[in-house]
C-alpha cells in the first residue's frame, strides 16, 4: 500500500509568507516549468529540486523543515520562463527567513552572519586587512571633489587571493583609461548579498541602509562594483533607502570607457575564449553585451559561444548563499559548465564574477580539465594594455 | 539536591574585547592600547552564551549576562539579549578600572552573590586580550562553587542537581560531574552561537534591560577592587611580530598536489621513522 505523507496545514504560516513575498507566492499554479528548468535536476539524478512542490507546500502553509529550501542558487533560470512571474528565489529566501526564526538553519550559516557583524565581511577576515589587496598599487581614498567614481571592491575581491587579481587588473584598466577613482579602503561597507541570499531579510535591510548612508556621507554619486552580486544589491535594493548614487558593474563601466575612446587595447591576446554570463549580471540585471563588447575589442582574441549562453546560461552554483554551503563534488553545476566550455574548444573560460571563478576553478580540477584556464574579463582586458 | 527547572538561574560572564589584530602595545604604560581598535564580544564568551541558552531552551529558567567594563560595552551586551538572554548587569565604575584577575574575580563574584540564587556560571575559557584563563577558577574560589574548566559539552541533571561536563585535555578528555552551583569555563568554538534574532532587537535595546552597578551599589571592599586590589605588576610587555603565512599554491593533479604537500610537510615536521 502506498504511504501517504501526513501534512499539517498552518494558515498563519501562509499569511506570513504571503505578506513577506507581497503576495507573489500566491501566483504559482504548479505548472512545474521551474522544476524542469532547475539545474539541480541535471546534477542530482532522480532527486531534482522540486521547486513546484516546495511552492505548493508553502502555499498550503505546511511547516517546512525541508533542507531543499537551502539549495536554490537564485540563478533565476526558472524565473525567466515562469508563466506567472513568480520571484522564486525571493520565495525561497522568505522560507529561509522563517527557518532562521525557527532556528532550523544548516550548520555554519550563523557563523557567516556573525562574521559580517564583527568583521564587515562574510569571509571571517579581519576588517583592518580589507585594503591589503591593493598593496603596492596607487589606490587613493575616494574624494568626491577629485574622483568621478567610487571603485567598490567588495568583500570577495578584497580578501580572496584569486579574486584579488581581478581587483588589481581593474586598477590597471582604470589607470590606463585615466579614470579618476578612489575606494573607501577599510571603511568600505559590506553589500549584504550573503544576508539576503541566506534569507535574513531584516539584517540585509539594515546593511543596505547603512551602506547607502556611508556612500552619502562620502559624497558618492556613482560606484563601480567588481562583483555582480554587490552591483545587484546596490542597483536594485539601495534605492529603497533614498540612495542617491548610481551603481554599475565594472564591465558596463569599462565598456563605456572603450566606446568613449578613453581606453584602447593595443596588445594582441591570441586566445580562444568563451564567456560565461554570471546570473546576477545577465538574467538578474539584463547585461549580456557589455562584457562581450570588451572581449571583442581585444585584438587577436577569438570569442566563441557555449551552447547555452545569455538568457540560457547555466549557473556556476555559487549564488543564493551556496558559496557558504558545501556541495558534494559530483553535484556541482560548475562541473557541467566546464564541460560546456570544453565543448567549444576554448582555451579560456572567462567570466565576470568572483563566485563563478571560484566555482569553475574547483570544477576544472574535479573534472580534470587541466588545460582550461578560468579568467575574468578584467584580467584579459588588462593583458591587452601596453 | 533536586532543582525546579523553571527557577534555574544561569549567569554568563561576557567581556567586550578589541579585535586582536588591531591592538598595539604601549611600551610606556605597559598596557594594551586599544584606541581606535574595533571591538567584539570575546569569541568563547559567545560559546558560553550559547550553552546557557541551550539549557534555558530545554529546562526554562533565566539567563543573566554579567560584565565589568566601561559604558561602551552596553550595545555589545544587548546583542546577547537579542540571542535570548533575559537581562544584562554591567559593573561600571572608574574605581573598577585597572583590575587584574584577582580584583576582577572579586568584583564579579560580589555581583553574582547579589544575583543569587544562581545555579550555573558560564565563562569563556579565556579572553582574547588578557588570555590568562584565570577568571573562571578565580570566580569559583571566591564564590565557593564547584568548577569544570575547558568544557566542550555539557549536560545538566535537574533531578540530581548536578552538571556533567566534557573537559578537553591535551591528548584526550575527561568527563567530570559536580553538584550545582558550579562555574563552567567553555572551550572556544565548541558550539556555533545562534545569530541574534532581529525580532528581539527593540526589546533588547529598551533601556530597562540593562542594570548598571557602580562600586557604591555593591557591597565591595575598596581595598579589593580596581588598581588598589590588584597585586599583579606587569614588568615587561612586548609586541610579538605577527606571523606571515607563506601561502604557497600547489598545482597539478590531485595526486601530484598530495605528493608535493606531503614532501613539504616532511620538511617542516620532525617525523620519526
Amino acid at each position: 500500500m502506498t504511504q501517504v505523507e501526513h501534512l499539517i496545514v498552518d494558515d498563519a504560516r501562509w499569511d506570513t509568507l504571503y505578506q513577506r513575498t507581497r503576495g507573489a507566492v500566491a501566483l504559482c499554479y504548479q505548472c512545474g516549468v521551474c522544476t524542469a528548468l532547475c539545474p539541480w535536476g541535471q546534477v542530482r539524478e532522480g532527486k531534482p529540486l522540486s521547486v513546484r512542490s516546495l511552492l505548493r507546500r508553502a502555499q498550503l502553509g505546511v511547516p517546512d523543515d525541508h533542507e531543499d529550501i537551502w539549495l536554490c542558487t537564485a540563478c533565476a533560470q526558472c524565473e525567466a520562463l515562469c508563466p506567472r512571474g513568480v520571484p522564486v528565489a525571493e520565495v525561497f529566501q522568505s522560507l529561509r527567513g522563517m527557518a532562521w526564526e525557527e532556528r532550523r538553519v544548516p550548520k555554519g550559516l550563523p557563523s557567516v552572519l556573525w562574521s559580517i557583524t564583527w568583521n564587515n565581511n562574510p569571509w571571517s577576515q579581519p576588517p583592518s586587512h580589507r585594503s591589503l589587496w591593493a598593496k603596492g598599487l596607487e589606490v587613493p581614498r575616494f574624494d568626491p571633489n577629485e574622483h568621478e567614481v567610487l571603485y567598490y571592491v567588495g568583500c570577495t575581491a578584497a580578501y580572496d587571493r584569486r579574486a584579488q587579481k581581478v581587483a588589481r587588473a581593474l586598477v590597471k584598466l582604470f589607470q590606463a583609461a585615466g579614470v579618476r577613482f578612489g575606494t573607501l579602503g577599510d571603511d568600505e561597507p559590506c553589500c549584504g548579498d550573503a544576508t539576503k541570499s541566506l534569507g535574513y531579510a531584516p539584517y540585509f535591510e539594515e546593511i543596505v541602509q547603512n551602506a547607502a548612508q556611508v556612500f552619502a556621507q562620502n559624497g558618492v554619486r556613482r560606484l563601480v562594483a567588481t562583483s555582480p552580486h554587490c552591483f545587484d544589491t546596490f542597483r536594485n535594493y539601495a534605492p529603497r533607502y533614498q540612495a542617491d548614487f548610481e551603481a554599475e558593474h565594472y564591465t558596463q563601466f569599462i565598456d563605456r570607457c572603450l566606446s568613449e575612446g578613453r581606453l584602447r587595447f593595443s596588445r594582441e591576446v591570441p586566445l580562444r575564449v568563451t564567456f560565461h554570463d554570471p546570473c546576477f549580471l545577465g538574467r538578474r540585471n539584463g547585461e549580456y553585451e557589455a562584457p562581450r563588447r570588451i572581449l571583442d575589442a581585444i585584438p587577436g582574441l577569438e570569442q566563441v559561444e557555449m551552447a547555452r549562453s545569455r538568457q540560457d546560461a547555466l549557473c556556476c552554483g555559487g549564488g543564493g548563499g551556496r558559496m557558504w554551503m558545501e556541495t558534494p563534488a559530483d553535484e556541482r553545476f560548475a562541473n557541467l559548465r566546464v564541460q560546456d566550455a570544453l565543448a567549444t574548444g576554448a582555451q579560456v573560460l572567462v567570466t565576470a564574477c568572483p563566485f563563478c571563478i571560484a566555482c569553475f576553478e574547483e570544477s576544472v580540477k574535479t573534472v580534470g580539465a587541466g588545460n582550461l584556464r578560468v579568467m575574468d574579463v578584467a584580467e584579459l582586458a588588462a593583458m591587452a594594455i601596453e | 539536591m533536586a532543582y525546579v527547572a523553571n527557577e534555574l538561574h544561569l549567569v554568563v560572564c561576557v567581556k567586550v574585547v578589541p579585535k586582536p589584530e588591531e591592538v598595539r602595545v604601549d611600551p610606556q604604560s605597559r598596557r594594551l592600547d586599544r584606541a581606535g581598535a574595533r571591538s567584539e564580544i570575546n569569541p568563547p564568551d559567545l560559546n558560553a552564551v550559547e550553552f546557557a541558552l541551550q539549557i534555558k531552551d530545554r529546562f526554562g529558567g533565566k539567563v543573566s549576562i554579567l560584565s565589568m567594563g566601561p559604558p561602551f560595552f552596553e550595545p555589545y551586551l544587548r546583542i546577547c539579549l537579542a540571542m535570548g538572554a533575559d537581562h544584562v548587569y554591567l559593573l561600571s565604575d572608574r574605581l573598577f578600572g585597572g583590575a587584574d584577575t584577582l580584583a576582577t574575580t572579586y568584583t564579579l563574584a560580589k555581583a553574582i552573590h547579589r544575583l543569587e540564587p544562581v545555579h550555573l556560571v558560564f565563562c569563556g575559557e579565556e579572553s582574547s586580550d588578557g588570555a590568562t584563563g584565570q577568571v573562571p577558577p578565580g570566580l569559583a574560589e571566591w564564590l565557593g562553587y564547584q568548577q569544570i574548566t575547558l568544557v566542550s559539552d555539557i549536560e545538566v541533571n535537574m533531578s540530581q542537581g548536578v552538571v556533567r561536563g566534557r573537559r578537553e585535555r591535551q591528548g584526550g578528555y575527561e568527563i567530570l560531574e559536580v553538584p550545582l552551583p558550579a562555574v563552567i569555563s567553555v572551550k572556544t568554538g565548541c558550539n556555533e552561537p545562534r545569530f541574534w534574532d532581529y525580532r528581539l532587537k527593540p526589546w533588547a535595546f529598551a533601556p530597562e534591560r540593562v542594570t548598571v552597578w557602580s562600586a557604591s551599589d555593591m557591597d565591595v571592599d575598596p581595598e579589593f577592587i580596581g588598581l588598589a586590589g590588584s597585586p599583579t605588576q606587569v614588568v615587561g610587555l612586548e609586541q610579538a611580530p605577527s606571523r606571515e603565512r607563506k601561502r604557497i599554491m600547489l598545482s597539478g593533479s590531485p595526486e601530484e598536489v598530495a605528493q608535493q604537500l606531503a614532501a613539504r610537510l616532511r620538511e617542516v615536521l620532525p617525523l620519526s621513522g
